[in-house]
């Protein structure tokens, strides 16, 4: 009982870390977070280039098809990369231990994923806004479980 | 996150210092009042997170831009992956290890 006490006197309060993040992988919700803000910024913009077509003529019309084209594919590409570094995070950052102070961990997951589909599948200025919301919760979550 | 005082006590954990320091140390550190040196162990405020802290040992000064390695670099996350460090991050050096008993003494 006397050891301990003193083994608490002399305890620091204070951690140092001497860690590796490159084997055991460096995570970082940010790029899911760029990702889904694309996705957001192009769902606008495709908006926008859809306006555009039908009063645009010659090459102009031909730019304006081109851009709604690409920003099409920007938004399909980027939605799968949110749905990669969402994957990343899920099965390789996050621990059982994780799971049991947030029990919802899965489920928004899952849910987050299934958006990054629904925002492949419509062009929807909602789906992209829930997909936002939905990397930032797990971003919040991801940053809380740093602080402990 | 600077400490108060002059002398603070930390508790290092991971193994990217050893054998210098290992995981579980307990160590006296010295607040710094000067510029880091190469090649002397410090402790360091991380860039990537302000709230933690590290210990490393200066690879480079330049002005005020402080380089940090892990003595085991294949072990250890620092300036190779996040760049030079202020020289205000740096808080401390190092200078004795009180724990374990075994391996009490100056550090190098």
């Amino acid at each position: 009982m006397q050891r301990w006490d003193l083994r608490s006197l002399f305890a620091p309060r204070l951690v140092v870390h001497a860690h590796c993040d490159i084997p055991c992988g460096i995570y970082d919700p940010s790029a899911a977070k760029v990702a889904a803000d694309t996705v957001a910024k192009m769902v606008e913009k495709i908006q926008g280039f859809a306006k555009e077509i039908p009063t645009a003529q010659g090459a102009a019309e031909v730019t304006a098809r081109n851009n709604f084209v690409r920003s099409i594919s920007v938004k399909e590409e980027h939605a799968q990369i949110v749905k990669k570094e969402l994957l990343i995070l899920w099965s390789d950052y996050f621990k059982p231990e994780h799971l049991e102070k947030y029990p919802q961990l899965h489920d928004t997951f899952w849910k987050a994923a299934k958006l990054c589909s629904k925002n492949k599948q419509t062009v929807d200025a909602q789906a992209a806004a829930d997909l936002q919301a939905a990397v930032k919760e797990i971003s919040d979550i991801f940053w809380a479980t740093k602080k402990q | 996150m600077r400490p108060a005082t002059l002398l603070f006590r930390v508790a290092v954990t991971g193994p990217s210092m050893e054998p210098t320091v290992r995981d579980g140390d307990w160590l006296l550190v010295r607040q710094l009042r000067r510029a880091p040196r190469v090649g002397e162990l410090v402790v360091a405020v991380d860039p990537r997170e302000p709230e933690r802290l590290l210990v490393k040992r200066v690879s480079a000064v330049d002005g005020d831009q402080v380089s940090v390695a892990g003595d085991q670099q294949e072990r250890s996350t620092d300036s190779r992956h996040f760049g030079p460090l202020p020289a205000s991050a740096v808080l401390g050096r190092p200078v004795l290890r009180y724990a374990p008993l075994q391996r009490a003494g100056l550090i190098r």
